[in-house]
């Protein structure tokens, strides 16, 4: 047994020395990594320890040397200094962590059940098929679809694979828009991926009827789907016959979505497909020859999403050029009285691709268009005040971390907006991003406020940014995440930690929102907790200028 | 009479599991044990019970993971889950929440208090959606 780790001083070196000694492990112990080059743990990785044991540090560089670790079958385990960098450990996937309290004996037994969870979850001999197995392991279960599981799937494939000596895989890939959720609600989106389910299903009995080679399909973890087909045509004829149908596939899904849910719906929606086939080598193991089928049939799809994407950016740039985005304005009711009390804007690209503001900004992102996209936005978000808002209205706007960093922005002006009062407009900043310069950031924060915009902090309790940060950020506005807030009025959990941040809200004179309220119950929920302002798809959905309530 | 409801009590200290075990015994509820996550988890899959009193300081697998287990399992997730928690920092809530925690008792537990939330968690059972 192995355990890396990087230095430590005084009491906790002692104690991790104590706790090699107890589970019989040799200690390698490596220094920090010094700015700019690579962390000596890396090296150490290639050493094959069973665990490594650092220091919490930023949640990027521990997700990184998650990835790693996984990677080289090796556990991870996070030396952390308070309940935040715990929290950011776990976020980070790391399989155990510890407090300053720890006492050798029990970081022992940490460390070792921690091995033990890694261990489990790596397939024997194969240490760089661990990420894959764990992220197939969700196959085993189907809640949603019905669709054969991966035992019985495993199966068939292996049945197929030596009786024709090939396989071909076709790995269905969905992305979607991640408010979503958000904004049309959770059953929608169960909806949407229920008639996914059901279009792939028909999709899949129309064409077993018509050839019999098209055997099977599975739903792949997330909202992903395989298909196994055995194409009887010559090899050199096969590709063209998987590309038609997934082509015809593509289309099937894309009209049945249309049709179920409409079209603005359906373009929140991408769908890639990538194939591979693989053959019978009766050297390699049939599993490890389909796992590595379905990883590769992945990793295609996901070279045809980037494809599409450096073709978004032609369109984004065209969408720019033209001005081609409108907003729809999502209501925000009192949550006593259900009277509008502002709106917040939702971007949108007037052209179909561009439709999805996650498509629309995260082209933007990739291409560095961001700032450009941002002053458009915001501009159609302000145009529009005038037919869609009341006097006494306010106006949430999302503003993009990145736009932090645009001149323009860090100067702007209500008249550059063309308002004459700042005082209605919301800057909407997630918790989601960490911000790591408090101090720079107060002061831009400053600049605005002085000016008279107000703030929001979105997404709160998403982050780990906890509530002295959100404190420290004095914001007009707390609105908090769609997961505090789904199935409020089961969980006594959220009440009560809704009911806190309504209590400290009150005390800084902050207004708390809840976002993503669908149903009748968690509306009285969150009224009875006090949360003074409620969105959600229970009384409004986003609406054009003119076209909405108000 | 309505059958008897299941409750497991997951706690390392084995005076904590008796303490709890004989109270809620008494106010008519069946008492499965596990002194670990491990054992939990097979427990839970065994017996099925109606609620679990997690706590969550033990060695090895801990309460939050043993409880995001339960909450990702296709067929414990419905299992209500009362998390038993030394501290009542705002952030170990946070952790609850994140975890898929339905509710928590902060020790030393108050049996009074305990009884109000095992029996609000039983009764909230199935509202869902």
């Amino acid at each position: 047994m192995k355990i890396l780790a990087q230095a430590a001083a005084g009491a906790a070196a002692e104690g991790l020395a104590a706790a090699a000694l107890q589970l019989g492990a040799e200690l390698i112990t490596v220094e920090p990594g010094k700015n700019g080059s690579e962390s000596p743990l890396y090296g150490g990785l290639r050493s094959h320890p069973d665990l490594v044991f650092v220091p919490a540090g930023p949640l990027a560089d521990l997700q990184e040397l998650r990835t790693a670790t996984r990677a080289r079958g090796a556990a991870l385990a996070v030396a952390c200094a308070t309940p935040e960098e715990a929290l950011r450990a776990a976020a980070a996937g790391a399989d155990e962590w510890t407090l300053p309290s720890t006492t050798p004996a029990e970081l022992a037994a940490r460390l070792e059940s921690a091995m033990e969870r890694s261990r489990r979850s790596s397939l024997p001999q194969a240490a760089a098929e661990v990420a894959e197995h764990l992220q197939y392991e969700e196959l085993l279960y189907d809640r949603f679809t019905g669709f054969p599981t991966l035992p019985l799937m495993l199966e068939r494939a292996r049945e197929m694979l030596e009786r024709s000596g090939r396989l071909t895989l076709l790995y269905i890939e969905f992305v979607r828009y991640s408010k979503l959720e958000e904004i049309y609600g959770w059953q929608k989106l169960d909806e949407v991926l229920q008639s996914t389910a059901a279009a792939v299903r028909d999709f899949y009995d129309q064409q077993r009827d018509a050839q019999e080679s098209l055997l099977m399909v599975s739903h792949a973890g997330d909202d992903d789907f395989i298909f196994f087909t055995d194409l009887p045509e010559p090899v050199d004829q096969a590709e063209r016959r998987i590309n038609e149908l997934a082509e015809a596939l593509q289309t099937y899904i894309r009209e049945r979505l249309e049709q179920d849910h409409g079209a603005d719906i359906a373009s929140l929606f991408d769908i890639y497909i990538g194939s591979t086939t693989i053959f019978r080598n009766p050297k390699i193991r049939t599993e490890r020859m389909i796992y590595r089928g379905i990883r590769e049939a992945a990793q295609a799809a996901r070279s045809v999403e980037h494809r599409e994407r450096s073709r978004k950016v032609a369109d984004l740039k065209e969408t720019l050029r033209q001005g081609a985005v409108y907003v729809e304005y999502h209501p925000i009711v009192i949550t006593a009285t259900k009277e509008i009390y502002g709106y917040e804007a939702l971007a949108r690209g007037s052209h179909r691709a561009m439709r999805s503001p996650q498509i629309l900004f995260g082209v933007a992102e990739e291409a560095n268009l961001i700032w450009e996209l941002s002053r458009l936005c915001r501009q159609r978000a302000v145009e529009g005040m005038e037919t869609h808002l009341q006097a006494h209205q306010l106006l949430f706007i999302n503003i993009d971390p990145h736009d932090f960093r645009d001149p323009a922005f860090r100067s702007m002006k209500a008249e550059d907006l063309g308002i004459e009062h700042p005082e209605r407009i919301v800057l909407e900043i997630t918790e989601r991003t960490a911000i790591t310069d408090y101090p720079a950031f107060q002061v831009y924060l400053k600049e605005f406020r002085d000016q008279g915009f107000r703030f929001a902090v979105d997404d709160a309790g998403s982050g780990y940014a906890g509530l002295g940060s959100i404190a420290n950020l004095q914001p007009d506005f707390i609105k908090l995440d769609i997961s505090l807030i789904s199935d409020i009025d089961t969980n006594f959990m959220k009440q009560n930690l809704v009911e806190t941040m309504v209590s400290f809200a009150n005390e800084h004179d902050i207004k708390v929102i809840a976002e993503g309220v669908e149903r009748e119950d968690e509306y009285e929920t969150v009224k009875g907790l006090g949360v003074h302002l409620t969105q959600g798809f229970l009384f409004h959905k986003p609406a054009r200028a003119g076209q909405g309530p108000r | 009479m309505a059958e008897r409801e299941t409750i497991l009590v997951v706690d390392d200290n084995f005076d904590n599991v008796e303490i709890l075990r004989m109270f809620l015994e008494a106010q008519g509820f069946t008492v499965v044990e596990a002194q670990d996550g491990q054992t939990a988890l097979a427990k839970l899959d065994e017996t099925r019970p109606d609620l679990v009193l997690l706590d969550v300081m033990m060695p090895g697998m801990d309460g939050w993971q043993v409880c995001r287990t339960i909450k990702n399992h296709p067929t414990l997730a419905d299992t209500r889950v009362v998390m038993v928690t030394a501290k009542g920092a705002f952030e170990d809530k946070f952790e609850g929440m994140r975890s898929g925690a339905d509710d928590y008792v902060v020790k030393p537990v108050d049996l009074k208090e305990l009884k109000t939330k095992v029996e609000r968690n039983l009764a909230a059972r199935g509202k869902k959606g």
